[in-house]
C-alpha cells in the first residue's frame, strides 16, 4: 500500500518542499545509515574493533595480502553486479574462470609433462612436450589474454542470447552453462592442472610495481619479508575494470538502460530502451570479468586449473555483491557498493584466519557474521523505507 | 589418491607422539591442509595441536576447503603473521609449487607431504614412493604363489591398473614390474585397464577372467577396488580365505579400512600402504630442524619408503596403518 | 446511532510535510461515509493509519468507543475492519473459498474440512448473488466478481467496518451495477461502509454522509442531502472549476499524420483502418475487450499485426518500439505501474528514459548531466510536476496524477508527431485531469495527432475533434462533433438506435 504523498493542490504554483535535512546527531547516524559508505564504515568499525585483539591485522604484510586477495574477487563480482541489476543472475562465471584457466595455460605452457597430460584429448592439438599452442611466439601473453577474454565474450554471448531472445530465466540458463563449462573445462585436462606459464603472464597475477618498506631506513639489506607489494597488476587491472564498469553503469545511455530493465522490463521495453541488446550486454560483461579474474587467478597460482572457480567461488562473488547492497531483484546497484562488499568479505576472510579459530569453527563465525551484516542492511531498508515513503 | 587416504593423514597425526616434543624452543607453525569434513580429523589435529602445544610450540590450521586459490591466501596470511615454519598437505601438486615459492621467497621453511609438488627441487618434500610400496606389496603375495606352485609352473598373475595419466598408477605399476623381474618367467602377466573407475575395472576385470579363469595373484593398484573385484571373483569362486581351495593371492595399495578388513578376514594377503606416519613426523622434524638452525629456504626431498601390510606383520604394524585405525574407531559399522 | 470509529486531532507528518493534519470526525454505526479529496489530499493515509500500516503522528483514533491503536493490517482485520482495494489482495491460483477461508481454515482431524468451506462459501456466494461455484479459481474471474470474492471474504470475517478504496475503476457498467447493489445489501444488514471514489455521483448516490479532504485536513463533512457534485468539486480543490475540460486552443490542420490501413489479427482486429490530423484528437471509445487497447499495442509494435499497414508522417512504420518511437510515435499505456514507470528510480530518470541517448556524448554515449538536468527541469515545469528533488525523489512518492504527468513527460522529451494516450485519466483527481486534459491540448495545438483512448466517455466528448468506437475488434462508427452520447453507447453495445 502506498500512503499519500505530500503534494500541493492545483491553486499552490510552488513546489512542495524537499524534507530539510535537520543536522542533530540522531540525524547523523541515520545519515551514517543511509549512505553509500555504509558498508565501508561496517568494514572500518569491524576493522578498528578487531585491531585490539589481532595486532597482525593491521600490520603491512597483512594489509598486502588483504589487498591482494581483494582485486580478483573483485573483479568477478563487478560482473555479477551488472547482471544482478537487471534482475538476472549469472552463475556461470565460475565455470567461466575455469575454462579460461585452462585455455590461457593451453595457449601459453612453456613445457608440458607427458605423462601427466599425454590422456587429455588436447594433447597433441594445444598442447605437447614442448607447451602450449602459443608457446615461445613473442607477445603470446597478450594474444592469450586476448583470446581468453574472447571465449569468455562468446560464453556470455550463449547466456544473453538463451535469456534475451529466448527468454529463459537466467538462473536455468546460467545453470546449465555452468555444469556444461565446468565438465568441459575438466574433461579438456582430464581433471590435471598445468604449470609452466611464461614470466611475464605469471606478472599479472603477482607483478608488484610499488612495494612499501617500512623499517628503519640505514638498514643496508632490507629482507624480503620486509617488502609490501603495493600497487601490484592485479590491482591496477581490477580499479581499471571497477572505474570502467562505475562509468558504464552511473554514467553513461547503457547503465541508464540497465537499470531501467532492472526495475521495470515493461516500462524499459515500451519506452524503447533496446531490451534485447541490452541483456545480452550485461552476461557478456559478466563472463568476461569472469574470464579477466581468472587470468588473475590463474597468473597468480601459476596454474592453469580446470576447477578454479568451483566450490564456494560463486557464493563468495555473489556474497560479497549482495552484502555490498545491490539487490537480488534488480534495479538497485552501484560498483561502489560492490567494492565495498568485497572489502567486507575479503576482510572477514582474512580476520578469521588470523584469529586462530580451529579449522571448525571458521565456518559457523563467517556464517554469523554474514547473517549479522544482512540484517543489519535488512533493518536498514525497511527504516528506509519507513522514512522516505 | 582416494579420499580417504588424504583424510586419514589426521587421524594418523593423532599417533604423533614424544618424538616430536624436543628440537626447536618455541615455533609458531602453519598447518595448511585441503581439505577436512569429517571425524578423524578431529581426533588428528587435536593430536598435532597438543603434541606442538606441550613441546612449547603454537599450530595455526587452515583449511583450503579443496581451493587452491584459497589455499595461496591462506599461506599468505600466515606468512603475514610471521609464522616460523609452515607444513602443507596441498590440493595438488602444480598449486603446491606456487605455494613453496611463496613461502620462500618470504623467507619462511616450509615442507610438504601427503601429495608431493610437480617440482621437487624446492621445500622439504616428503614424497611416498609408490614403485617401492607396490614392490614391497607385491614382493609378498608372489613369494606366497610360488609357495605353493609346482617348479617351473608359470602363474596367472592380473595387474589392475590405475589412470596412467596419473603418475602414482604409473609408479605402482612400476613397483609391480619391478617385483615380478624377480620372478622371471614364473608368471604370466595379465594387464587391466580402471582408469580410475569402479565401473570400467568391473567390465575389464570380468573380460580378463573369463578369457583366463584360471588365476593366481592379483595386484590392484589401489584399495578402493577391492569391492569391484570381489563382486567378479565371488560368483566364480575365487574370493575364499587363504588356505581354502580357490583362494587367489591378493595385494593392493593405499591401507583403506576395506582393505584392513580383508586382510584380518584373510582374503586379501597385503597391501603397500604410505607411513602417512612417518611422513608427518618426519616434516615436522625437518621443519623444527629448519627453524632451529635458521635456515630460511630448506630444500630436501625425503622419501618414504612406506611399508606393506601383510598377513604375517598384521599383529605388529596394523596400527601404523591409517585404515587399520579407522577401522579399530569402528569405521565401516558408521 | 453512535460512532463505530471515530478520530480524534490525528497528524501524520512524511518528511515533516503534513499528510493529515488534526483531522476530528466520526464515522457512525451503519451510516455510509463517502470519502473525498483529491489525490494526495490524505485519503489513503488516513486509511493506511485505520488499517494499522501507518502509524500516527498524533491525536487518537476510537473503535467500538474503545481506543484503538493498531499495530498491524492484522490487527485491524481482525477488530473487524476488511478494506476493499482497487489492486485486489486475492490468490489467483486458488479457489474462491480457498480465498475466503485464507487466514482462517476450519480443521477436522487435523486436516482442512473442505465440506465445510465449501458449503460456508456458498452460501456468502449466494448471499453476494454471485453465480460461481467455490471451486472456481479466482484466475477465472472477471475484476467485478474477484471483487465480490473480497466482499465474500470481509462478509466472512463478520467485518463491522468495510472499507473501498476507488473500486470501480476497472469495472464495466454492468459490475459497478452489481457492486451498487451489494454495497445497498451490505447497508441493509447494519453495516458500516467508507466510500472513496473519484467518481463524485457514484458517491452521491450510494452514500448518506460525505466528508472532504483537502492538503490533510476535513475541509467539510455532512448528510450526503446537502452536497451536489459541484459542491464536491468546489470543496475538494478550493475554488470554482469553470468546466471539466479546458477549451480546445486550435483547429485541427489538414495533413494526416498517421494511417492505419485494415489491420487486423484474428481473434483481436479485424480490418481496422482509422487516420489523425495534425493537431487533432481522435477519441477510441469502446468497452473492455472490444480491442482498443490491442489496437494501440499493434500500432506500437508490441502485439504482432497479420495484416494491413501503418504509416507516420508518409512513412511505413515497421519494427518494435524502438524503432517506433525513433518514427516519432508516443505511447502512454493504461498500466502506469506495470508498464509506464520505473516506480524506485527518481522522477527525473523516469523523465528521461525515452529521451535518454539523447544525452549520450562521444562513441560510450557517456551522460551529459548538465543537460539532463536542465532538460527534466524544464520538462518539470512544462508539465507542472509537484515534487520536491525530481533528481532524488522517487516517482512512486508522488501522487497519482503527477505520476501520469511524467509518464506523458517522458514522451514529450522525444518530441512525437502522434500520441497514444490509453486511458490517460484513470485513477487521477478531477484537478489533476484537468491538467492532463491541457496537456493533450496543447500537444494538439503545437501539431501532434492524438489517439485518445477512454472508456469515460465524458472526456472524449469534451476532448475530441472526433470519436471512433470499436467492439469486438471492429470499428462500429465514428462521430464527429457535437457528439451524441446516446449513438456512441448504442456503437459500442452494438445496439441499432432509431
Amino acid at each position: 500500500m502506498k500512503p499519500d504523498a505530500p503534494a500541493g493542490v492545483m491553486p499552490r504554483p510552488e513546489p512542495f518542499p524537499a524534507a530539510v535535512p535537520r543536522q542533530s546527531l540522531g540525524h547523523r547516524a541515520t545519515g551514517l545509515l543511509f549512505s553509500d559508505y555504509f558498508v565501508l564504515y561496517l568494514s572500518i568499525a569491524y576493522f578498528l574493533a578487531l585491531v585490539p585483539f589481532l595486532p597482525t591485522l593491521a600490520n603491512p604484510a597483512n594489509l598486502a595480502n588483504l589487498l591482494s586477495n581483494m582485486w580478483p574477487l573483485l573483479v568477478v563480482a563487478v560482473g555479477q553486479t551488472f547482471v544482478l541489476t537487471i534482475a538476472g543472475i549469472d552463475l556461470s562465471q565460475g565455470a567461466v574462470a575455469g575454462l579460461s584457466s585452462v585455455f590461457a595455460a593451453l595457449l601459453l605452457a612453456t613445457a608440458a609433462p607427458v605423462a601427466v597430460l599425454g590422456n587429455a584429448p588436447v594433447w597433441g592439438l594445444f598442447l605437447s612436450e614442448n607447451g602450449g599452442l602459443l608457446a615461445g611466439i613473442p607477445g603470446a601473453t597478450w594474444l592469450a589474454v586476448a583470446a581468453i577474454l574472447a571465449l569468455g565474450a562468446l560464453i556470455g554471448l550463449a547466456n544473453g542470447v538463451a535469456v534475451a531472445v529466448l527468454r529463459m530465466p537466467a538462473f536455468m540458463v546460467t545453470l546449465v552453462t555452468m555444469i556444461a563449462i565446468a565438465a568441459f573445462a575438466i574433461w579438456l585436462t582430464q581433471s590435471n592442472n598445468i604449470r609452466d606459464l611464461p614470466a611475464n603472464f605469471v606478472a599479472l597475477g603477482k607483478g608488484t610495481l610499488v612495494s612499501l618498506y617500512f623499517g628503519a631506513a640505514e638498514e643496508s639489506q632490507v629482507a624480503r619479508r620486509a617488502l609490501h607489494a603495493f600497487v601490484t597488476w592485479p590491482m591496477i587491472v581490477a580499479i581499471t575494470v571497477a572505474l570502467a564498469a562505475h562509468v558504464a553503469l552511473n554514467r553513461t545511455v547503457f547503465g541508464r538502460y540497465v537499470f531501467a530493465i532492472g526495475m521495470n522490463r515493461n516500462a524499459a521495453e515500451i519506452s524503447g530502451v533496446p531490451v534485447r541488446r541490452v541483456i545480452v550486454t550485461v552476461f557478456v560483461i559478466s563472463a568476461v570479468c569472469a574470464a579477466i579474474a581468472s587470468v588473475l587467478y590463474t597468473a597468480r597460482l601459476e596454474t592453469g586449473r580446470p576447477t578454479l572457480g568451483a566450490g564456494n567461488f560463486l557464493l563468495d562473488v555473489i556474497g560479497a555483491t549482495v552484502i555490498g547492497g545491490t539487490s537480488l531483484f534488480g534495479g538497485k546497484a552501484k560498483i561502489v557498493w560492490t567494492f565495498f562488499g568485497v572489502l567486507f568479505f575479503v576482510l572477514l576472510s582474512n580476520t578469521l584466519n588470523l584469529m586462530n579459530l580451529s579449522a571448525f569453527h571458521i565456518d559457523m563465525v563467517k556464517g554469523g557474521v554474514i547473517l549479522t551484516a544482512a540484517t543489519l542492511d535488512v533493518m536498514r531498508t525497511r527504516l528506509m523505507r519507513d522514512r522516505a515513503v | 589418491m582416494t579420499r580417504l587416504q588424504r583424510l586419514a593423514a589426521g587421524t594418523v597425526l593423532a599417533g604423533l607422539g614424544v618424538g616430536l616434543a624436543s628440537g626447536a624452543s618455541a615455533a609458531n607453525i602453519c598447518f595448511a591442509f585441503q581439505d577436512l569434513e569429517t571425524e578423524f580429523w578431529v581426533a588428528g589435529h587435536q593430536a598435532i595441536t597438543s603434541t606442538l602445544t606441550e613441546a612449547g610450540h603454537t599450530v595455526i590450521e587452515r583449511n583450503a576447503n579443496e581451493d587452491a586459490n584459497r589455499q595461496l591466501e591462506q599461506v599468505r596470511d600466515c606468512i603475514a603473521q610471521g609464522v616460523d615454519g609452515i607444513i602443507l598437505i596441498p590440493q595438488d601438486g602444480e598449486s603446491a609449487v606456487t605455494i613453496v615459492a611463496e613461502a620462500q621467497d618470504a623467507d619462511v621453511p616450509i615442507a610438504v607431504f601427503n601429495r608431493p609438488p610437480s617440482d621437487l627441487s624446492k621445500g622439504i618434500i616428503v614424497v611416498a614412493d609408490n614403485a617401492t610400496i607396490a614392490a614391497q606389496a607385491v614382493d609378498f603375495v608372489a613369494a606366497k604363489a610360488l609357495e605353493g606352485a609346482a617348479e617351473g609352473e608359470v602363474l596367472n598373475a592380473i595387474l589392475v591398473m590405475g589412470d596412467l595419466g596419473d603418475p602414482n598408477a604409473v609408479g605402482r605399476k612400476d613397483g609391480f614390474y619391478a617385483a615380478m623381474a624377480k620372478h622371471e618367467g614364473r608368471f604370466n602377466i595379465i594387464e587391466v585397464a580402471s582408469q580410475w573407475d569402479a565401473a570400467t575395472a568391473l567390465a575389464n576385470l570380468e573380460a580378463a577372467v573369463t578369457a583366463n579363469p584360471d588365476i593366481d595373484l592379483l595386484f590392484t593398484s589401489s584399495d578402493f577396488l577391492f569391492p569391484t573385484i570381489r563382486s567378479v571373483f565371488e560368483p566364480r569362486g575365487m574370493w575364499k580365505p587363504t588356505g581354502e581351495d580357490g583362494h587367489v593371492w591378493m595385494a593392493g595399495l593405499d591401507g583403506d579400512a576395506t582393505a584392513c578388513q580383508l586382510i584380518k578376514d584373510g582374503l586379501v594377503d597385503a597391501t603397500g600402504v604410505q607411513d602417512l606416519y612417518f611422513e608427518a613426523e618426519t616434516s615436522l622434524k625437518a621443519i623444527l630442524a629448519a627453524i632451529e638452525s635458521g635456515e630460511a629456504q630448506p630444500n630436501e626431498v625425503i622419501e618414504d619408503p612406506g611399508f606393506a601390510l601383510t598377513t604375517a606383520n598384521l599383529g605388529e604394524r596394523e596400527m601404523d596403518m591409517w585404515g587399520c585405525v579407522l577401522l579399530a574407531d569402528g569405521f565401516l559399522d558408521k | 446511532m453512535t460512532a463505530l470509529l471515530s478520530f480524534k486531532a490525528l497528524s501524520k507528518d512524511w518528511f515533516g510535510v503534513p499528510a493529515v493534519s488534526d483531522l476530528t470526525l466520526e464515522v457512525a454505526r451503519g451510516s455510509t461515509l463517502g470519502l473525498i479529496g483529491e489525490n494526495g489530499a490524505g485519503k489513503s493515509t488516513l486509511m493506511n493509519m485505520v488499517g494499522g500500516v501507518v502509524t500516527p503522528s498524533d491525536g487518537e483514533m476510537s473503535w467500538k468507543g474503545e481506543a484503538y491503536a493498531p499495530r498491524s493490517a492484522a490487527d485491524a482485520a481482525v477488530r473487524g475492519i476488511a478494506f476493499i482495494h482497487q489492486e485486489l489482495n486475492l490468490f489467483t491460483n486458488l479457489s474462491i473459498a480457498e480465498n475466503v477461508f485464507i487466514d482462517s481454515f476450519p480443521k477436522r482431524f487435523g486436516m482442512i474440512d473442505r465440506t465445510r468451506i465449501r458449503e460456508d462459501t456458498a452460501a456468502l456466494l449466494a448471499r453476494l448473488e454471485l453465480d460461481h461455484s467455490p471451486e472456481t479459481l479466482v484466475a477465472e474471474l472477471a475484476p467485478g466478481e474477484r471483487q465480490i470474492v473480497e466482499i465474500a471474504k470481509a462478509l466472512h470475517r463478520e467485518a463491522d467496518l468495510i472499507i473501498f478504496d476507488e473500486p470501480t475503476t476497472s469495472l464495466t457498467p454492468r459490475e459497478t451495477a452489481r457492486l451498487f447493489d451489494v454495497i445497498a445489501r451490505l447497508k441493509a444488514e447494519g453495516r458500516t461502509v467508507i466510500y472513496i471514489s473519484h467518481i463524485l455521483s457514484d458517491v452521491k448516490m450510494l452514500c448518506d454522509e460525505v466528508a472532504v479532504l483537502r492538503d490533510g485536513r476535513l475541509v467539510e463533512a455532512g448528510p450526503a442531502e446537502v452536497f451536489d457534485v459541484g459542491r464536491m468539486i468546489r470543496s475538494m480543490i478550493g475554488r470554482e472549476l469553470a468546466g471539466m475540460f479546458p477549451a480546445r486552443t486550435a483547429a485541427p490542420q489538414a495533413d494526416v499524420v498517421f494511417e492505419a490501413e485494415g489491420l487486423g489479427q484474428p481473434g483481436v482486429l479485424e480490418a481496422v483502418s482509422l487516420n489523425v490530423r495534425a493537431g487533432e484528437v481522435l477519441g477510441l471509445f469502446g468497452l473492455m475487450g472490444s480491442g482498443r487497447s490491442e489496437l494501440a499495442r499493434v500500432i506500437f509494435g508490441l502485439d504482432p499485426v497479420e495484416r494491413g499497414s501503418l504509416r507516420l508522417g508518409g512513412r511505413e512504420l515497421a519494427g518494435g518500439p524502438g524503432a517506433r518511437i525513433a518514427a516519432g510515435l508516443a505511447f502512454v499505456t493504461e498500466n502506469r505501474r506495470d508498464e509506464g514507470l520505473m516506480l524506485d528510480a527518481p522522477v527525473a530518470e523516469n523523465m528521461s528514459l525515452v529521451a535518454v541517448r539523447t544525452f549520450g556524448r562521444g562513441p560510450l554515449a557517456v551522460l551529459d548531466r548538465g543537460a539532463h538536468e536542465l532538460a527534466t527541469e524544464r520538462m518539470r515545469g512544462e508539465i507542472g510536476v509537484r515534487a520536491g528533488d525530481i533528481a532524488r525523489q522517487p516517482v512512486k512518492a508522488l501522487s497519482g496524477g503527477n505520476q501520469q504527468k511524467v509518464v506523458i513527460g517522458k514522451w514529450l522529451m522525444s518530441g512525437p508527431r502522434l500520441f497514444i494516450l490509453d486511458e490517460p485519466t484513470r485513477g487521477v483527481d478531477v484537478g489533476a485531469k484537468y491538467e492532463i486534459y491541457a496537456l493533450a491540448d496543447r500537444l494538439a495545438a503545437s501539431g501532434a495527432g492524438i489517439l485518445f483512448i477512454s472508456s469515460e466517455l465524458e472526456e472524449l466528448i469534451g476532448m475530441c475533434d472526433r470519436v471512433m468506437v470499436m467492439s469486438r475488434g471492429e470499428v462500429t462508427a465514428e462521430f464527429a462533433a457535437p457528439f451524441d452520447r446516446v449513438k456512441i453507447l448504442a456503437a459500442a453495445f452494438r445496439e441499432a438506435v432509431a
